[in-house]
């Protein structure tokens, strides 16, 4: 018992940040409808950020969010600009963007290989190697104080949706676009703003698994498969489904960790994406987003 | 004085061909026009061209004596026209009155949004009672009058609607066109899409058959309806209809 409460502990602070990583892929994927694979190499590219800024300045990896999250949210609107602006509304180009996020993938995965090299790195400040003891119980502080940092922002995120005039728009987008654009909403607009908040949701998560995992170039197809499940399962588009599907995930690949072994846990995101294509493909919260 | 006036519109989607082919009409202030014609005529999309959804190739729309070309969606908006399009263009999963707000998007004082909701509300009773339900819960009839008031939260001096009594039972229908002859009472402009020629042109003051992308004869509703040219767009004694 005292055992699997400490692996539903890890399991959880774990979540919340996969969470924050899905977000920015679930919300993009509503309003453009686009799934976008390269979400994880920004994210690494973003934990490449913080680690220089940790080394080269000693800028903590949680307090870097503040250069990462800007960067990203300006890299989003270029590549919002230049790569999908013009062929979002085309029905025709609009099919083979998939593949152009796929390019980008790519293309960010061999960059930073090409500069950096394909070792594993990881910031290393002190409360990654630091745990709270409770009793019986340990909470590792680099765990606690992501996960604390990625629930801080995922209200944020929740409150602008919910509130302000852009999240209205947001949210009326990924409803329904024709009645967006009917009732006036710069459906163009709100589409870059998506990107760029996605994007700096991925650059948040990068400076989270900066030193959370070690993490080189080539990982983010690891993670952008373990996104995928987690966004499937709560319902493509659907935030309060992203944060579902995260956290009963994790917890389920925690307790697969401890019984099985660490190679095993990550199949437990394929499996699941497997099984929930095959039983309800729309996902918990079916296909349009409900937040 | 005509306010709307569509002259020689060529348009289509994408790199499409042309839906609309060299097509006029003159729409007066206050008066309630009833658009006709068979299925893939151009209806939907002449309206979808005047509110800046569709790409104008060629030809001109002005309203009130400036033109709407180039105008985004929006801008068209502000000048006074809204549309309610054929597919229940609603947030589904926002209540009743987020939908209304919605509608008053381009608003910037919100507190004027809110007043507004509440006349929408007196003239919409059932949607002030459904205020805080989800549009996707809401029966056919109740989902086209929220339409409704949502295009009416911004006062428009226009109103364009798409086929509202699509799917819709025929005491149903009739309730919407009442709700719109009481907009064209309050002096708002209407025109309105209806496949069932006979009610739409029976609620309206000028008919206006359109077939290939074209305005092929208008005239008072009586004159439209016992015209034998109906008959024949209708029946069927040629085929009728551009490449679905
Ligand atoms: N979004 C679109 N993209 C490409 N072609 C379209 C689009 N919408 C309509 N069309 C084409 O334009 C033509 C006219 O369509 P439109 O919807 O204007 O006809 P309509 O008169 O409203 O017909 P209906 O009575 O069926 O509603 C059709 O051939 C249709 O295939
Ligand atoms: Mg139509």
């Amino acid at each position: 018992m005292t055992q699997a409460i400490q692996i539903l502990i890890i399991g959880l602070t774990l979540g919340g940040v996969f969470a924050l990583m899905a977000s920015g892929l679930t919300l993009i994927f509503g309003v453009m409808g686009i799934v976008n694979l390269a979400h994880a190499a920004f994210m690494v590219a973003a934990a490449f950020i913080s680690f220089f800024a940790y080394k080269g300045l000693g800028l903590d990896p949680i307090a870097s969010i503040v250069l990462t999250m800007p960067v990203m949210f300006v890299v989003g609107l270029v590549v919002y600009r230049l790569f999908f602006a013009r062929s979002i509304d085309d029905p025709k180009k609009r099919s083979v963007l998939v593949l152009v996020t796929f390019a980008m993938a790519l293309v960010i995965e061999g960059t930073l290989g090409f500069f950096f090299s394909n070792i594993y790195r990881s910031t290393n400040p002190p409360y990654a190697y630091d745990a709270f003891l409770m009793g019986p119980f340990y909470l590792p502080k680099g765990q606690f104080y992501a996960t604390l940092m990625s629930a801080l922002i995922l209200g944020a995120l929740w409150a602008m949706l919910r509130f302000t005039r852009l999240g209205y728009a947001i949210r009326a987008t990924t409803h329904n676009r024709t009645a967006a654009e009917v009732v006036g909403v710069n459906v163009d607009r709100v589409s870059m703003f998506v990107f760029g908040i996605g994007m700096a949701l991925a650059g948040a998560s990068g400076s989270m698994i900066s030193f959370l995992f070690s993490f080189y170039p080539g990982k983010h197809w690891e993670w952008v498969a373990i996104l995928l499940s987690l966004v499937v399962l709560g319902g493509m588009g659907s935030l309060l489904g992203a944060l579902i599907g995260a956290l009963s995930l994790s917890v389920i690949s925690a307790f697969v960790n401890s019984a099985y072994g660490p190679t095993w846990s990550p199949v437990t995101f394929y499996l699941a994406l497997f099984a929930i294509l095959l039983i309800r493909p729309q996902g918990l919260l079916g296909k349009k987003p409900e937040l | 004085m005509p306010h709307l006036v569509v002259k020689d519109v060529v348009a289509g989607y994408g790199s499409g061909p042309d839906i609309l082919t060299g097509l006029s009409l003159d729409v007066e202030e206050g008066k309630s026009y009833c658009i006709v014609g068979p299925n893939g005529a151009g209806k939907s999309t002449l309206l979808k061209a005047i509110c800046g959804l569709v790409n104008i190739r060629n030809g001109t729309i002005d309203f009130e004596g400036e033109t709407l070309l180039g105008l985004r969606a929006d801008q068209v908006l502000q000048r006074g026209i809204c549309f309610v399009p054929q597919d229940r263009s609603l947030f589904p999963d926002m209540t009743v009155r987020e939908n209304l707000r919605m509608g008053g998007y381009i608003l910037k004082d919100r507190n004027e949004v809110e007043r507004r909701i509440d006349e929408v509300f007196e003239m919409f009773p059932i949607l002030k009672e459904r205020a805080s339900q989800h549009a996707k819960t809401m029966s056919g009839g109740q989902q086209q009058q929220l339409l409704l008031g949502r295009a009416l939260v911004l006062r428009p001096k226009v109103v364009m609607l798409d086929e509202p009594s699509l799917g819709l039972a025929p005491k149903v229908s009739k309730q919407i066109f009442d709700s719109m002859n009481q907009l064209k009472d309050a002096g708002i402009t209407i025109i309105v899409v209806e496949q069932n020629a006979r009610m739409g042109l029976g609620y309206c003051d000028w008919g206006c058959v359109l077939d290939l992308g074209k305005l092929v004869f208008e005239g008072a509703s009586r004159t439209v309806l016992d015209d034998p040219r109906m008959a024949e767009l209708y029946l069927g004694t040629r085929r009728t209809g551009s490449e679905k």
